[in-house]
């Protein structure tokens, strides 16, 4: 189910926390919604389902507004965990199966499979308070999908997790992407979203600064730099015309070039030059593209 | 519908398993039924635990402190008091000194009769002698009992004079050693209190009554009604008025009390017609504070560990609130059944007389769960708004304690229905949303209201009920995603007028 955020807005005591904000999300896809602290994420997922509504713009769902079937299609994880502590795991799921239009049967037998599927079935009749956090955590993610939610929306879904559940949640996520399912992810977690999400929303201030796949993100964010190792000084390199600074982290020299450099004429004179062990034009992380871009908005 | 369903039910479901809702049921009552009812066993029928003794102190043979006695028992007659209290006449435990004293002054008053008797019979002798012809032994005669009469009259008169003295000495030390015994029994609590009768004051309606404890000085009624009558039976006699047609006059006077109930007229009880209303009252609020408590707390901490956002996703709020509010609504009648149901079971096992719940018919019955559903409905919308302004709980602690003491307050304001519950106070009080209630299933067995009170009341309640959803609608939506901070006054009349 395509999901269609169609600029919207909202506005809290006077001041606007999400602005002309407008994006889609694929079926098939892993949409990652990254932003600072306060830029509007959750917000935005939470006008998505239907807890906010935006002061103005629509957001639909295969073109059409939130409805109750729709909203019963769509699983959340929140970004703050929490569900009833002194009830049974199994009694916890029944209830959010039941309040997805869930049958108590297909609840009952979908709580199991998950359970089991997540190695979590000896713990169904345990009070959820009895759950280690790391437990309870995976608990919340299969609550967000005991209906089979043709919608996931998730806010720093890996938050809290060890390595091998992080490992685990995202073989999840891809195995729902490839069934067709439609995901949003909210994170902070730049690395994590580089390796999950097929495609990315940077938005600031409520406002969608950058978004577009890596690729197009990093083309669209093109640095002129080149990475080189060495053995000898670098500030030989700075008589060639075009570097412009010439900066050396942890015994690797980064190389500025001006905005029209021809790189690889340079990258030629370079190898002419010094002998280097390695030399490469650099390719932006997602880190780098989302300081840099929240520092150019702020200069 | 079906979500708001499924929502009654978890919320019904999970209160009613947790130990909250067991304490409230079972052992709430008990605490609450004890504290009602332990001061007012001890205040209002404290005989009903222990005989309680009372004393009468005379220093004569009158006999009035057994007249009181019998009287006391006639007097008071179908009163439950007298049964539990015991009336005796208090004899000072005399000591071996007292008795010799005693026995000197009957010796005294021995010699003082055979000095009398000898003066006497000196007189009659002398007169007889002096009633003879003249003779020569006659002169002679009368000179020599002249003499004796003299010294037997000095005799008598110095025996009456010692009489008097050791009488006076003994009497005295007697009073004082029956007081001192007297006030000893009440000092180790022997006697509640004793009456003190003095024979020339009790004729001028004078008595004293003695007691350690302040509280007994309350609780003498009864033996003042004795006392009285004894008082008026002893001048009636003296006006010379047979003593059978005096004690036909002084019967006590049968009262029964005949109460209005619209149309019928029932005789009054004190717990049928006063405490019962009260008591019913009192565990329709602990029911109503119970189930809006749990949703006051419940709202707090679904959105503490932001349950409240999954839930939000799944639902509307409207669906949510609503779901809550008949959930735990439903739980408080569920609880209010299981107090019904107890109650039939103390009826069945004679704990309890059916017609001390005669109040409970079929009509009143109704009429206190229409009540206690507008009024659970009125104070949980508002619990279940303010509570989701809050995300720290003891922010809303503070605010949920000073919530209840302002729903007590009707309670406070109950002794004016008590009192008159048809005036026109009481009457326009019950038309006051957060009165209505309580004052409403106070008026029914009391005071029997006439038809429209219950309609402008109910009416009054529904529209009350509407607009406080309305805002708690509004006051959920804004609040239930607001963290972290106080809400301030002017942000929660933002909310409620619609600016935010």
């Amino acid at each position: 189910m395509r999901v269609h955020i169609d600029k919207i807005n909202k506005t809290f005591k006077e001041k606007p926390v999400v602005s002309h904000l407008s994006f889609t999300v694929h079926p098939g896809r892993i949409l990652g919604l990254l932003g600072p602290n306060g830029a509007g994420k959750t917000t935005t997922l939470r006008m998505i389902l239907d807890i906010l509504r935006p002061d103005s713009g629509k957001i639909t769902f295969d073109d059409k507004p939130i409805n109750k079937n729709i909203r019963n299609q769509i699983g959340y994880l929140p970004e703050e965990r929490g569900l009833y502590q002194k009830y049974s795991v199994m009694d916890v799921m029944l209830y959010f199966g039941r309040l997805k239009n869930l049958s108590r049967r297909k609840s009952h037998v979908e709580t199991v499979r998950l359970l089991d599927s997540f190695e979590m079935i000896d713990y169904m009749e345990e009070p959820v308070g009895h759950l280690s956090r790391g437990m309870q955590q995976k608990l919340q993610f299969l609550v967000s999908l005991i209906h089979n939610p043709e919608i996931l929306v998730m806010d720093e879904p890996m938050w809290g997790l060890d390595p091998i559940n992080q490992e685990r949640l995202q073989q999840k996520i891809f195995s729902l992407r490839d069934e067709g399912k439609t995901i949003l992810i909210s994170t902070h977690q730049l690395a994590e979203a580089e390796t999950t999400c097929d495609y990315f929303v940077l938005i600031n201030q409520g406002k969608a600064v950058l978004q577009g796949s890596l690729e197009q993100i990093r083309k669209n964010f093109y640095q002129n730099m080149i990475v080189l190792e060495t053995s000898q000084k670098p500030e030989i390199l700075k008589k060639i015309p075009s570097i412009r600074k010439i900066d050396v982290q942890n015994s690797v020299i980064y190389l500025y070039l001006d905005g029209n450099a021809p790189i690889r004429q340079i990258m030629q004179e370079i190898i002419q030059t010094i002998e280097i062990s390695r030399i490469e034009i650099h390719k932006p992380s997602l880190h780098d593209i989302f300081i840099q871009t929240i520092k150019n908005i702020g200069k | 519908m079906k979500s708001f369903l499924i929502i009654t039910w978890w919320e019904f479901i999970r209160h009613f398993k947790s130990w909250s809702f067991l304490i409230s049921t079972f052992v709430s009552p008990v605490i609450f039924a004890g504290i009602v009812l332990i001061p007012t066993l001890f205040l209002e029928d404290p005989g009903q635990n222990r005989v309680r003794m009372l004393g009468c102190v005379e220093f004569d043979t009158t006999g009035l402190c057994q007249g009181i006695q019998e009287r006391f028992v006639d007097v008071n007659a179908g009163s439950t008091i007298p049964p539990f209290m015991r009336f005796i006449t208090i004899k000072a435990d005399t000591t071996p000194a007292m008795r010799i004293r005693f026995e000197n002054v009957a010796g005294l008053k021995k010699d003082l009769d055979s000095l009398e008797d000898a003066y006497n019979t000196i007189k009659e002798r002398r007169k007889f002698v002096f009633q003879k012809p003249k003779s020569t032994g006659r002169e002679a005669s009368l000179r020599t009992t002249y003499d004796e009469l003299i010294q037997t009259r000095e005799a008598r008169d110095l025996a009456q004079i010692e009489y008097q003295h050791a009488k006076l000495q003994a009497d005295s030390l007697w009073r004082i050693e029956t007081m001192r015994y007297a006030d000893h029994l009440l000092n180790i609590l022997q006697l509640e209190g004793y009456l003190l009768i003095d024979t020339q004051e009790f004729s001028q309606g004078i008595v004293e009554f003695h007691s350690l404890l302040p509280s007994n000085f309350l609780e003498i009624e009864p033996l003042k009604r004795a006392v009285q009558v004894v008082i008026v039976e002893q001048r009636l006699k003296q006006e010379g008025l047979r003593v059978d047609k005096i004690q036909e006059w002084l019967e006590p006077v049968l009262f029964r009390e005949i109460q209005l109930q619209g149309d019928d007229k029932e005789e009054f009880d004190f717990i049928i017609n006063y405490l019962g209303p009260i008591i019913v009252v009192l565990f329709l609020f602990i029911s109503i504070f119970t189930s809006s408590g749990f949703l006051f707390s419940g709202v707090l901490k679904e959105k503490t560990n932001r349950v409240i956002e999954l839930l939000l996703s799944s639902v509307n709020h409207y669906q949510l609130v609503a779901g809550k509010i008949m959930g735990l609504g439903l739980l408080g009648i569920f609880q209010i059944i299981i107090w019904y149901g107890l109650t039939l079971l103390l009826i069945g096992f004679n704990v309890l007389n059916a017609s001390q719940i005669s109040f409970l018919n079929l009509t009143n019955a109704c009429l206190f769960l229409l009540y206690f559903v507008l009024g659970y409905l009125y104070f949980a919308s508002i619990f279940v708004g303010i509570g989701s302004l809050f995300s720290n709980e003891e922010d809303a602690h503070h605010l949920n304690q000073f919530m209840r003491m302002l729903s007590i307050f009707p309670i406070v304001l109950a002794v004016l229905v008590l009192q008159t519950p048809n005036s026109l106070l009481v009457r326009i009080l019950s038309f006051v949303p957060p009165l209505t209630p309580t004052f409403m299933i106070l008026r029914t067995p009391l005071g029997n209201p006439p038809p429209l009170d219950y309609l402008i009341s109910t009416g009054i309640m529904v529209v009350s009920i509407i607009i406080s959803i309305f805002f708690a609608g509004k006051l959920f939506r804004a609040g239930s995603l607001l963290y972290g901070k106080k809400p301030r006054l002017k942000e929660i009349f933002a909310i409620l007028i619609g600016r935010k």
